[in-house]
């Protein structure tokens, strides 16, 4: 029997806030089975806005939405004596469990990693915290903010003369679970190979220094210079940034000698320009860094001529690294995106059908899919607990009642 | 100790840092990584005139993100326009578990290398394309730098503060989200096949997987078809939630305040009990109101502190804040950072000592390691051709002379 998902038959186990939901999703839209535990009565992020329709209600957050598509969901206190060996039995059915709880937590619940492995001595246990689980910060309070501040990220966003500023949609935690997904996987390779399982040690902020290392460590100790924030503009790519046209911006961005001179001929052709051909111009960025200002000012001269769409097209007609800067709506109304059916409709059993962004990545074999949309409070607490653990329905009703379940 | 990818070897034909960093991390984690350039088409990384010395010209194994991106690995030089050449590549492959290409659509394929042609040699191959827009659709062949990816995944229109009209990083933040999904793309499908036997053909399209980190900021429009508002360092549903100038030039702390209990112990940290029951301030929704108001207030109060007062204060209290470092910042003053030994330090061919950002995988019972740093294209032709693919001296010489191999020029 061949698996038709890349990740079928792989169970995971989601305790995890905003740090370690899209590693969850990242798993589970391969086709690992990831069981979401959230407290009784649902968790935090299912009050993030905003909600689908502006109706406010725990199914409804779109965020939650998005970050939890293809898991199934459970409720369980496991905090309680009775929640625990739920949880224990559980963790004996896991290849992977991903928690973001602070660095020993789960320890003083005896729940950690050593008590587990125990049990299941291939268990990959990823721990996703701000700042790891050892070293004199671990115990600080993070955030996505916090993290791009110490990460370095923040610095060398936005314009030079503005605070600085992080991306939209927490992208500390963002790049943390990818690098969380990815390195579960490779301890998850080990383990088959091996037998043996380990706890995988992510911080939020190492992730991000190491996201950023373009402009990191080892260019400031060989360049002997800070990258500092410039707006749109790359300083080791002149021109680059962004320029206006008829009806929006465009960006382009020069990283060749030959890029330079076709965009010098496309200059002189369009506005007439004798100087922007001249020899001193040519050659690599530097040549060029001088005189930024200037040569920003031809090239708007030529994009300010067209449309958007013009400039793109014919700007990637010339082998030119030219590109709208597009809205939301300009990217879901994609000619591109639309040709490879990248956006999907999912059907949610309330909600009817929701549009989300599709695949990452396409595997030949074992496409990605969202198999299911993210689960209700407790949708399958049922299925889980009596159809696989084998706990009698009044059990469960007990449970619930005492808010263990 | 054994690490995590032993026995895994890859083949790499890639450029810049979208492609060669997925091969950078299986390095780090123990897979014998094969990476082929070419003298012709100089990657940009051998390009590299030191800052510190332009009197030296174009120097091939001196650029940090030669270290960045390519330690570890080993280094042939081929001439894939030849025939031979393509010859010797596919026989590598088929001593392959994973290949990692990023050139641009269709050339690996008119190579004579694309995933048809390398089955054959390797039916279980993992292979994986990495480009700009992906394989199809109007912008295959379309071409992209990574601030390019960024404006074109809506990333740079959605952030930033609502005055602006585009924030662009200045660190190709797309490259590095393209190559960790990559990464994590090749582990599925090694996992896979480790169970059933069966490789696969991956393309990631870097657009794509940009908008994939952005789905939840997307789906404000998807769902409810409303442009998503900028909202710089602000959030919905925390106050105060920013970043705030302290003592000195470019100075900065960012805050952030989740609960009430915080709010209370944040106004004792600023000496102003009082703010807990000013009306603008007691709740949540009147913060939210008055942000702007609120973070002027504050900033008064870090302005005549230092960025790191600031941290060690609030995070004394149970608040979340951190100093925005910059690079030197991270490497001399990040307590953390150097308690957990995250940067590492490299033995270079020809630098001696380098050190280079850490890889943050976090295996802790296979913690991986970076080898060596700065080779030269071509430096290990002898391993390669010699101990992996087994050709005599004489035989890797005729290839040599043919023009198939390129020598290493310098050691």
């Amino acid at each position: 029997m061949t698996p038709a998902a890349a990740l079928s038959g792989r169970r995971v186990l989601e305790l995890a806030d905003e740090k370690g939901l899209y590693c969850g999703k990242l798993l589970a839209d391969m086709g690992a089975d990831v069981i979401k535990i959230e407290p009784p009565g649902g968790d935090a992020t299912r009050d993030i806005p905003p909600f689908w329709h502006d109706t406010p209600h725990p199914d409804h957050s779109l965020f939650f939405l998005y970050m939890n598509t293809s898991k199934r969901g459970v409720t369980l206190d496991i905090t309680r004596p009775e929640g625990q060996v739920l949880f224990k039995q559980l963790a004996q059915t896991a290849h992977i469990i991903i928690e973001t709880f602070e660095p020993g937590y789960l320890d003083g619940l005896g729940l950690g990693y050593r008590t587990l492995q125990e049990q299941n001595p291939g268990l990959v246990f990823t721990s996703i915290t701000g700042f790891g689980q050892t070293g004199p910060y671990k115990s600080f309070k993070s955030s996505d903010l916090v993290a791009n501040a110490l990460a370095g990220t923040m610095y060398i966003t936005g314009e030079a003369d503005d605070p600085p500023v992080v991306l939209a949609g927490a992208q500390a935690n963002m790049m943390a679970s990818t690098c969380a997904a990815a390195s579960s996987m490779i301890a998850l390779f080990r383990s088959t190979v091996s037998g043996k399982g380990q706890q995988v040690d992510i911080s939020v902020e190492e992730t991000n220094v190491s996201a950023s290392h373009v402009c990191g460590v080892g260019r400031w100790l060989d360049d002997r210079f800070i990258p500092r924030r410039m707006g749109a503009a790359l300083l080791a790519c002149t021109p680059s940034g962004t320029y206006p046209c008829k009806d929006g911006l465009v960006y382009l961005i020069v990283n060749r000698v030959l890029h330079w001179k076709a965009l010098a001929q496309w200059i002189h052709e369009v506005t007439g320009n004798e100087i922007v051909l001249d020899p001193m111009f040519e050659g690599p960025s530097a040549n060029r860094q001088p005189n930024r200002d200037l040569l920003d000012v031809y090239v708007s001269e030529l994009t300010s001529r067209f449309t958007v769409a013009e400039m793109y097209h014919e700007g990637q007609r010339r082998h030119l690294a030219v590109t709208p800067v597009n809205t939301a709506a300009a990217v879901v109304a994609d000619p591109h995106l639309a040709a490879r059916n990248y956006f999907l409709a999912v059907e949610h059993p309330e909600m009817g059908s929701l549009r989300y962004p599709g695949a990452p990545y396409r595997h030949t074999e074992t496409p990605w899919a969202i198999s299911r949309p993210a689960p209700r409070v407790g949708e399958h607490n049922e299925e889980i607990y009596c159809g696989e653990l084998g706990l009698a329905q009044q059990t469960l009703r007990g449970f619930v009642e005492r808010g263990v379940i | 100790m054994a690490d995590a990818l032993d026995g895994i070897r890859v083949i790499e034909f890639a450029y810049g840092m979208a492609g060669p960093w997925i091969g950078r991390f299986m390095a780090y984690c123990g897979a014998e990584v094969i990476r082929v350039e070419t003298k012709k088409r100089p990657d940009v990384t051998r390009q590299y005139i030191p800052p510190w010395a332009p009197e030296m010209a174009m120097q091939s194994q001196l650029s940090p993100w030669l270290t960045d991106w390519n330690a570890g690995k080993r280094c042939i030089a081929l001439d894939l326009t030849q025939p031979k050449a393509v010859e010797l590549a596919k026989r590598i492959a088929a001593r392959c578990d994973v290949v990692v290409e990023n050139y641009s659509t269709g050339v690996i394929d008119k190579l004579g290398l694309g995933y048809s042609q390398l089955k054959q040699a390797k039916p279980d191959i993992v292979m994986l394309s990495t480009t700009g827009y992906g394989d199809s659709g109007p912008g295959a062949r379309y071409v992209t730098w990574g601030p390019n990816v960024e404006v074109l995944s809506g990333l740079s229109t959605l952030s930033g503060f609502p005055e602006r009209g585009c924030t662009v990083t200045q660190y190709a933040y797309p490259d590095a989200v393209g190559a960790l999904h990559g990464l994590f793309a090749v582990m599925c499908a090694l996992d896979y096949r480790l169970r059933t036997g069966e490789g696969q053909y991956i393309n990631l399209s870097q657009y794509e997987a940009t908008v994939g980190v952005i789905g939840h900021v997307m789906m404000e429009y998807l769902a409810n078809g409303r442009e998503p508002q900028r909202r710089g360092n602000r959030s919905l549903h925390a106050a105060p939630h920013g970043c705030y100038r302290c003592q000195g030039d470019d100075r900065w702390c960012v805050i952030t305040v989740r609960s009430e209990a915080e709010w209370e112990c944040f106004c004792r940290v600023v000496s102003r009990p009082d703010w807990t029951a000013d009306p603008r301030f007691a709740t949540l929704s009147a913060r939210l109101k008055h942000a702007e108001e609120l973070d002027r207030l504050i900033e008064e109060w870090t302005a005549s502190r230092t960025d790191y007062e600031v941290m060690a204060a609030l995070q004394e209290a149970g608040i979340a804040a951190g100093v925005v470092q910059n690079v030197e910042d991270q490497v001399r003053r990040d307590r953390q950072l150097a308690a957990r030994g995250f940067f590492e330090e490299i033995e270079h061919v020809k630098k001696g000592k380098v050190m280079a950002t850490g890889i943050p995988l976090g295996l802790t019972g296979t913690p991986g390691h970076t080898g060596r740093a700065g080779a030269a294209m071509g430096q290990d032709n002898e391993y390669v051709f010699g101990e992996v693919l087994g050709m005599t001296p004489e035989e890797i010489q005729n290839c040599i002379e043919a023009g198939a191999i390129e020598t290493a020029d310098e050691q």
